[in-house]
């Protein structure tokens, strides 16, 4: 059925929204946490989208048919957005000298996370923004779905 | 020539059709606005209309359908748009746009879904004698 899987493509991009402003929500949560499991201060986390592609007329789990199992673009349909990872943003932590924390080096200076503030900020508003155009576009899917009901009604 | 409300006459086809790519279309929307933060995604399109224009070949005069394309071959196509954006991460989806063509496309459907309505109400009325 085209029309519920048009509603699980606007749901994995909510799932999708939802875990980056998490991942945010945890990088502003950290922003001066200077000791991590792994050592050193903790570093700034960015959730990767891909483009979620499913095999054209094969349910998730499914074996494929022998003939459509190449990999040929056209054997496949985009049905919404998936995470890949989160990995660890490489950019080189704050460095701030402060000789009077427990965490500094011998010449006083103290490693903080790669967190930037400001661009959390932005990232949560598109997040956000973008959160809100797929709740419109799965009230719009809803509300067609409860129309075509209504055909030979009254 | 009597007029068959059932199936198999042209106006039926021509609405199903119109149906099914409202629903297409509103699965292809729904795609491009959930990867419109993916890197590299490209938008698609449902072509249609375009198709229907020509199978419905209107320089006879009569709405019949032209030679080479059936009214049941016809189907809507999924087309990649290729084009670039200005944006940084090679995504070309305009979330303005999309919403736009979001709500085109939600006419387009009540429409269809009245119109189909309509015609099974005014079987109805035949059925009933004319009584409501």
């Amino acid at each position: 059925m085209k029309v519920f899987k048009t509603l699980a493509t606007s749901g994995s991009a909510l799932t999708a929204e939802k875990l980056r402003l998490d991942t945010i929500a945890n990088n502003l949560a950290n922003m001066n946490t200077t000791r991590t499991a792994e050592g050193g201060p903790y570093r700034r986390q960015v959730p990767i989208f891909i483009e979620r592609l499913q095999r054209v007329g094969v349910q998730p789990g499914e074996r494929p048919p022998v003939e459509i199992r190449s990999r040929a673009r056209h054997n496949w349909e985009s049905t919404g957005v998936r995470v890949l990872a989160i990995p660890q943003d490489p950019n080189p932590p704050r460095i701030v000298y402060d000789p009077e924390h427990p965490d500094a080096d011998e010449e006083g200076y103290v490693e903080y996370p790669n967190v930037d503030m400001v661009r959390e900020m932005v990232d949560m508003i598109t997040a956000t923004r973008s959160y809100e155009a797929n709740v419109t576009v799965l009230n719009a899917t809803k509300n067609m779905l409860l129309k075509s009901l209504e055909i030979g009604r009254g | 020539m009597g007029v068959n409300l059932w199936d198999g006459d042209q106006v039926s086809v021509v609405l199903k059709k119109g149906l099914d790519t409202a629903v297409l279309r509103q699965e292809v929307i729904a795609n491009n606005l959930a990867n419109a933060n993916t890197p590299l995604f490209k938008r698609s399109t449902v072509m249609f209309e375009d198709h229907l224009r020509q199978a419905l070949g209107k320089e006879t005069g009569r709405r019949t359908v032209r030679e080479g394309v059936t009214m049941e071959e016809l189907a809507p196509r999924v087309v990649r748009d290729h084009r670039n954006s200005m944006r940084m991460d090679l995504n070309n989806v305009d979330v303005d746009q999309e919403m736009v063509f979001l709500s085109g496309n939600q006419i387009k459907y009540n429409a269809l879904t009245q119109f189909i309505s309509d015609r099974y109400s005014n079987l109805r009325y035949v059925i009933n004698e004319g009584r409501r």
